[in-house]
């Protein structure tokens, strides 16, 4: 074969393989999106994962309706993944709200329900209270279980209606808030990126400062070189088992965020070390000369010269951290847990988004929502890219001129 | 003892591991004048340099015998190395400003042994950089960055920043081997200003500028000081034969 044949064919390979890797990369990410899309909005952002029932109390009062039939036929806020129109919608003076029937059906329940549909501007529910006194707010596609005590279950849309139009007075209102989103796996991950940087940065960072400025080059210094490159590559399972052994049943703090955040922290120590060890050998040693040499001592010269020199490289290591922890799923799941809330305190446990999507895909079964929370993670993962980059170049010491 | 000498050395070897760099070094070195060595490289004159303030500690290697006399103490005795680096400042052969503001590089010093008051701050900042002839062309910028400097208003800020510690010497290695020839003009008439205030000691490898600048001058060739003499003596009539060649170019 000719040298030039030879030369198309080796570039065609190249070309070939650079294809297949972007497409790769491109289906999955296409893929995810077009799954997961439709069901990512407002309220799957902002609502808890699980339904949660509360009692309203509301002070009844006639409201008109105030817009005209067709219009108030065409509001049907409920999800129509998983909800069938039945009946309705009727409107009812005393609570100001129109409500209708739905079937519900989802993976795993199937019920019918009587769901919100409008709400007048004027409406009491607007001002609802919970048995403590506290406000709480009613939504479009808030589901009505009883009122003073009248079960709901079993009945039509117009007896329903009847029913609660025949109340008066103060009225205590059975209503679930609808789940399937996702707030609190948010919460929960960002607790946990800043939970484990607090404190896997700072001993990252004075690790790294040991390493490339105090230790004498020998055995000691090569050898914890080579745990912190073993530690990097030892799949994180083993840390989260590590986490479960020890944080969770020696030291007794439950599965918690604050065992979670621990462990993640011992899985970034090695990424923290390495990318600021490799940061701090790059500064110049004429820096640290010239600091020396104007009778700085070696902690000042670290801490006022070679530290700031070395900022950019500590942001990229802080950058991957965030990257480590979003994605963090093995070992999240056996130290903080499953449960889908906003954890309380330090001791309660949170799912994160990963450990979310791995519950809901495995569980539950539900591709959809699992995809739905990649696009989220992923979104993060590129905004945090975006605000690391230009924070990193904003305290670059060589940058301004 | 003579009180115009600042720095004594007494059979000053120096080891870098195995590889004896100093080969029983006697110097005495007069206060208030510039002292300039000189000698083909790896002769050890950047080394000897080094030691003065004790450079040579960051080097794990390094091993030393024999005394190094400052006023009359002996720098690797009980002497603090901080204390002695304030006292005998250093300019490199690379300019290295910090990647501070101008301001921040002249007050880092200073700043670092505690000075924190803005005004005695400012005022010290002026007057070195007054001292160091670079006021006038940084005065409207002292808060850029020293980085936008060129590379001869660099290595002036740099010197600068070592009068801002009002030193008593100012150890200068190569200090225009970077620079082009109009820098470098300036930087020598520098050191001419400077001397009535400081004892300046350069390693150079223009014996032109050796000539042009300095009061004595010591020949180093393979670790030993061949000749130390006044420097018009060195460059017209010197005793040893080895200096005549390198004078002349025959070698080196």
């Amino acid at each position: 074969m000719g040298r030039k044949a030879k030369d198309v064919l080796v570039k065609g390979i190249i070309y070939l393989a650079t294809g297949i890797t972007l497409s790769v990369l491109l289906f999955i990410v296409g893929f995810i999106f077009v799954k997961g899309i439709g069901l990512v909005n407002w309220d799957f952002l902002t609502r808890d994962y699980n339904e949660k029932v509360v009692y309203a109390f509301v002070e009844s009062n006639d409201v008109p309706l105030n817009i005209d039939e067709e219009t108030l036929n065409g509001k049907n806020p409920y999800d129509k993944r998983y909800e069938t129109a039945i009946e309705g919608p009727i409107y009812v003076e005393n609570i100001g709200a129109a409500i209708a029937k739905v079937a519900y059906k989802n993976h795993s329940t199937e019920r019918e329900q009587f769901v919100i549909t409008y709400i007048e501007k004027d409406s009491p529910l607007k001002s609802a209270i919970d048995s403590t006194g506290k406000s709480i707010t009613i939504g479009c596609d808030y589901i009505l279980q009883s009122i003073n005590g009248n079960d709901f279950a079993g009945l039509t849309l117009e007896e329903v209606a009847t029913t609660i139009a025949d109340e008066s007075g103060e009225l205590k209102i059975k209503i679930v808030q609808p789940g399937g989103g996702i707030k609190s796996n948010i919460i929960t991950t960002l607790y946990m990126v800043l939970l484990s940087l607090i404190v896997a940065l700072p001993l990252g960072i004075f690790g790294a400062i040991y390493l490339t400025e105090y230790a004498k080059p020998g055995r000691l210094v090569n050898a914890i070189r080579f745990a912190a490159e073993c530690l990097a590559g030892i799949p994180s399972i083993i840390f989260g088992l590590f986490g479960m052994a020890f944080f969770v049943v020696a030291l007794n703090f439950q599965i918690s965020l604050i065992s979670g955040s621990l462990t993640v922290a011992i899985i970034l120590l090695p990424v923290i070390i390495r990318s600021t060890e490799e940061a701090l050998k790059t500064v110049p040693m004429a820096f640290r000369e010239g600091s020396l040499a104007l009778g700085a001592t070696k902690l000042q010269t670290i801490f006022k010269v070679v530290l700031p020199c070395a900022v950019p490289g500590i942001a990229t290591a802080v950058l991957l951290s965030i990257g480590r922890v979003v994605g963090e799923s093995a070992a999240l799941l056996l130290t903080a847990g499953t449960v889908a809330q906003i954890p309380g305190t330090l001791f309660s446990p949170g799912s994160t988004l990963t450990v979310q999507a791995y519950y809901v895909a495995k569980e539950e079964g539900n591709i959809e929502l699992a995809c739905a929370i990649g696009i989220v993670i992923i979104v993060i993962v590129i905004v945090l890219n975006i605000l690391s980059r230009i924070t990193s170049d904003k305290l670059d010491v060589f940058n301004k001129k | 003892m003579d009180a115009n000498i600042k720095f004594n050395t007494k059979n000053l070897d120096l080891f870098y591991g195995d590889f004896q760099a100093l080969k029983s070094i006697n110097m005495e070195i007069r206060e208030k004048e510039v002292t300039a060595f000189i000698g083909p490289s790896g002769c050890g004159k950047s080394t000897f340099l080094r030691c003065l303030n004790r450079m040579n500690d960051l080097i794990d290697s390094v091993k030393i015998n024999g005394e190094i006399i400052f006023d009359g103490q002996d720098i690797n005795g009980t002497i603090d190395v901080i204390n002695l680096r304030t006292r005998v400042g250093m300019v490199f052969q690379k300019p290295n400003p910090f990647p501070m503001s101008i301001y921040e590089n002249i007050a880092y010093g200073p700043k670092c042994q505690g000075m924190k008051d803005k005004n005695q701050l400012d005022t010290l900042v002026k007057e070195s950089l007054v001292k160091a002839a670079l006021w006038d062309e940084v005065k409207d910028r002292l808060n850029k960055s020293a980085l936008g400097l060129s590379g001869g208003q660099q290595q002036r800020l740099c010197i600068a920043r070592t009068i801002a510690m009002n030193p008593e010497v100012i150890l200068m290695d190569e200090p225009t081997s970077a620079l082009d020839p109009i820098a470098t003009a300036k930087i020598e008439d520098l050191m001419s200003s400077l001397k009535k205030d400081y004892t300046i000691i350069i390693v150079t490898h223009s014996m032109q500028q050796a000539g042009r600048i300095s009061d004595r001058t010591a020949f180093f060739l393979m670790g030993e000081v061949i000749e130390f003499n006044e420097t018009p003596i060195i460059f017209t009539n010197p005793l040893d034969k080895r200096t005549e060649d390198y004078i002349t170019g025959r070698f080196g």
